[in-house]
């Protein structure tokens, strides 16, 4: 069983996308024998309004009819926004949606900002998690209107370091880190810290090239397949956990990685 | 007869649009009484590569025969960005465009850039005008990762100033619309239409006198702008103001004249 | 208030046809979803991705190695892992200036390396054209010590500056593709140069090699790495009608529908399968593609091949 814990429906405002609605992710998982899609609304990232995105999202499932039970939806929550902690509930309550999706860079905001503290707090008192990326397209492509964390600038891409402030902020949330395409690295206290953390990361990212000795540093509970679809090509984050050896991942822990990880996190 | 001469179809990356497809703009103009609709994808705006969204709105016009009758296809173009020439000569033949979009702002070039003075001069060689917008939204209201600045009348004046043999069309006149005696000149002579969905088209009977009857044309800017304040600033005009011909004109004959049709 | 809108304007409907887009909407349709894609089947439908992955051969033709112990060790076990018969590598000359001296040493480590590993690795050398007669010197002896052409040439100097004319003429001579390093990042070699990319400036960008492909229409030219992150959508679309610019499909970046825009747009021809070391993008990208058993041989391998072979280089 393969449970895809990073994609999206939605439009990306630089560059169409072939496979942006989740008819047409849904026929990507059937073809590449996927089960189950975490999803979010692209749209979301860009709309000042982010509800406006969650509501597409939850208009969209419902048009799929059964093959709705195929997606479990994300809200995207922007803190500093008027009326998020209301667009929370709805998302919850109403829309049925598991998990929280953020982006303090698209939404102008740093990671230690008290509104985002208070958001993950309040998720991890709900029994969400709360997904963070390091990227959502490589700097080195990105439009001119796009965010300028550009690598190899002043103004670099993101690591696992700016992202740790906030765990260690609200240690005891769930966490989801995606598209790990940077540095990994950490302090030592930091490193221990993030190590006990509840954290889940995604394949997508080509960090995980390495993922071989990943599961040796990081232990073999703490990835899951992810696909960054449809920015990202369907296959690669599949590619680096079938194509481990037996000598790296065990038949146990590359089920493990598939889904078995997948669902221990998302409660499933 | 009623022709919308701004509208678009596509998506606002900052903002949820709710009359955005081509059937829901139908819809619009069935209920106002527009006949004819030059439209636009928006995501040309955004999109790096434009071609996508003028393909996306050949497809979207192609979808439905109803369309056809009631839509004008513009393309969108990014003179500093790879293939546009090929992408140009696609757009004006086999995908029947009947004008271009400009957007020197969004798309981060000069107005009176070498490349954009080229593309103007190809539009105008093939008999198409080409459409610049002096702001797509409000930048009091719009997103962070917006632009901050909008453009006035006088921003458009070094193109129309290098190439002043092409046609031209300057929508959503927001901003002042001052311009000096040689420029106002210039603008008289010139083959431009503004359309009616800016803030700035409110003292008509001095707009009229000052550029002339033949200058303005009905436009909503739809679905951004609400359908009906284009509509109403020419369809409240006083006998005084602007008596049934012109009224025509600005409803549809203008229009049709810069169209070619 | 519900007042007839409809009536609220003069009407009238003549004189519209010819602004019309009409009949005349005859263009191809755009890069697109199957339409199968639209109509969910019942289900996941089993996929084994290995076996996918290894039925194909594959000449990765733009790899490198390294100055490290587990070079290129890493690499071919890279390779056996995903099933890459062969890679073209080289030592792509990151050094500035990059003196004579300094590319012989860099040219010597790939020598090593295909000397212990004829079978898996093809060598590609590396040059600096601002040296003329040592570039072309060194020409001469990789050649004489197995190497098919150059390897990844880098940003010392631009790929159409007058100083590379000569090493240009020369690699024609021998049926040798030219292979170079190429950008296409905001900030990068000129391209909307107002931003600051942090790059070396003689960087190469897309419109260099669009210049020297139409000034020397017989040379076979490869821009490097449309995944490298650079805007492979400007790429694709000005090198359409250069049919002397291959491209390779390396990068770390694996967008979706990068590969099919590329063959959209320079046909299945022109694409050369590589990784530049990120061999999970490499080989995801394409088999994720919507292309045929026959367009994924010659992207993974034929295209290339073929090319090789006319200057009696092929590997089979």
């Amino acid at each position: 069983m393969l449970i895809d814990i990073n994609a999206y429906t939605g439009h990306w405002p630089f560059m169409q996308l072939q496979y942006g609605t989740c008819a047409t992710l849904l026929a990507r998982m059937n073809k590449f024998g996927v089960h189950l899609s975490v999803i979010s609304n692209l749209n979301g990232i860009f709309y000042k309004n982010t509800q406006s995105a969650n509501r597409e999202l939850y208009d969209e499932l419902r048009s799929l009819g059964q093959h709705s039970s195929r997606f479990l939806p994300f809200a995207v929550i922007n803190p500093t926004y008027a009326g998020w902690q209301h667009d929370l509930e709805e998302c919850v309550k109403k829309f049925g949606m598991k998990g929280v999706r953020v982006y303090p860079k698209y939404h102008d905001y740093e990671i230690n900002d008290p509104s985002l503290v208070e958001l993950v707090k309040k998720a991890r008192d709900m029994d969400l998690p709360v997904a963070f990326n390091y990227k959502m397209v490589d700097s080195r492509q990105r439009s001119w209107m796009d965010i300028d964390y550009v690598a190899y600038t002043p103004k670099p891409e993101w690591s696992l370091k700016n992202i740790f402030p906030i765990i260690k902020a609200v240690p005891d949330a769930k966490y989801m880190i995606l598209n790990v395409t940077n540095s990994m690295q950490l302090e030592e206290a930091d490193a221990a810290l993030f190590r006990k953390a509840n954290v889940l990361m995604d394949t997508s990212g080509r960090t995980i090239n390495d993922l071989g000795n990943l599961l040796k540093t990081q232990g073999t509970g703490r990835f899951a397949f992810g696909t960054h679809a449809p920015i990202l090509d369907y296959l690669t984050g599949m590619l680096r956990i079938e194509a481990l050896r037996e000598s790296e991942a065990s038949t146990v822990t590359k089920e493990l990685l598939r889904s078995g990880n997948a669902k221990k996190f998302l409660g499933l | 007869m009623l022709i919308d001469s701004n509208a678009y179809i596509g998506h606002w990356p900052f903002l949820k649009l709710e009359y955005n497809t081509p059937e829901a703009l139908l819809g619009r103009m069935q209920e106002f009484g527009t006949d004819v609709s030059v439209i636009s994808n928006l995501n040309g705006i955004f999109y790096k590569n434009t071609q996508h969204a003028n393909e996306e709105l050949r497809d979207a016009i192609r979808s439905k025969r109803a369309y056809r009758d009631r839509f004008i296809p513009f393309a969108v173009i990014n003179p500093i960005y790879g293939g546009w020439r090929d992408d140009f000569e696609t757009c004006a033949t086999t995908m029947g465009m009947k004008g271009v979009r400009l957007y020197p702002q969004y798309h981060g070039y000069d107005i009176a850039a070498l490349p954009c003075i080229e593309l103007v001069k190809m539009c105008r060689d093939k008999g198409l005008p080409v459409a610049f917008c002096l702001r797509m939204v409000d930048s009091r209201t719009s997103s962070w990762m917006d632009l901050d600045k909008e453009w006035t009348l006088k921003n458009i004046v070094p193109i129309v100033k290098a190439v002043p043999d092409a046609k031209y069309m300057i929508v959503n006149v927001a901003g002042s619309m001052a311009l000096s005696g040689e420029e106002m000149s210039l603008f008289r002579k010139a083959d431009l239409l503004m359309d009616s969905s800016g803030r700035s088209m409110t003292n008509w009977s001095d707009l009229l006198k000052q550029f002339g009857t033949g200058k303005f044309c009905f436009g909503t800017h739809s679905p951004i702008l609400d359908y009906f304040s284009g509509l109403l600033r020419i369809e409240s005009l006083r006998k005084n103001e602007a008596d049934e011909h012109t009224k025509e004109l600005l409803r549809s004959g203008n229009i049709k004249g810069l169209l070619g049709s | 208030m519900n007042i007839d809108r409809r009536k609220f304007v003069t009407r009238g409907a003549a004189g519209m046809a010819g602004m019309l887009i009409g009949g005349s909407l005859t263009g191809k349709s755009a890069a697109g979803i199957p339409a199968a894609a639209a109509t969910p089947a019942s289900g996941p439908q089993p996929y084994d991705l290995m076996k996918e992955v290894m039925q194909y051969r594959k000449i990765d033709t733009h790899a490198h190695i390294y100055w490290t112990d587990d070079s290129p060790e890493t690499q071919l076990d890279y390779g056996r892992r995903l099933g890459i018969d062969r890679q073209v590598i080289s030592r792509y000359l990151d050094v500035m200036p990059g003196t004579p001296d300094q590319f012989r040493k860099f040219n010597d480590l790939t020598i090593k390396a295909i000397k212990k590993y004829p079978d898996h690795l093809i060598g590609g050398f590396v040059l600096n054209p601002v040296y003329k007669q040592e570039s072309l010197d060194e020409i001469k002896r990789c050649t004489d010590a197995g190497m098919v052409g150059p390897g990844e040439l880098y940003y010392q100097v631009k790929i159409n500056d007058p100083r590379y004319y000569p090493v240009i003429e020369k690699l024609i001579d021998l049926k040798m593709i030219i292979h170079s390093h190429g950008e296409c990042q905001l900030g990068v070699g000129g391209y909307r140069m107002k931003y600051n990319g942090h790059k070396q400036p003689n960087t190469s960008i897309p419109e260099d090699f669009v210049a020297i492909a139409r000034r020397y229409p017989e040379g076979i030219f490869q821009y490097a790495h449309i995944g490298m992150g650079g805007d492979w959508e400007y790429e694709c679309k000005l090198f359409r009608d250069c049919p002397n610019i291959y491209v390779d499909t390396s990068g770390s970046n694996n967008a979706e529908n990068m590969i099919d825009f590329a063959v959209e747009h320079l046909g299945e021809d022109r694409l050369f399968f590589a990784s530049d070391n990120s061999y999970y993008q490499g080989v995801g990208k394409i088999l994720a593609a919507n292309l045929t058993e026959r367009q994924k041989q010659k992207i993974f391998f034929d295209n290339y091949n073929n090319l090789l072979k006319k200057g009696g280089r092929g590997v089979d």
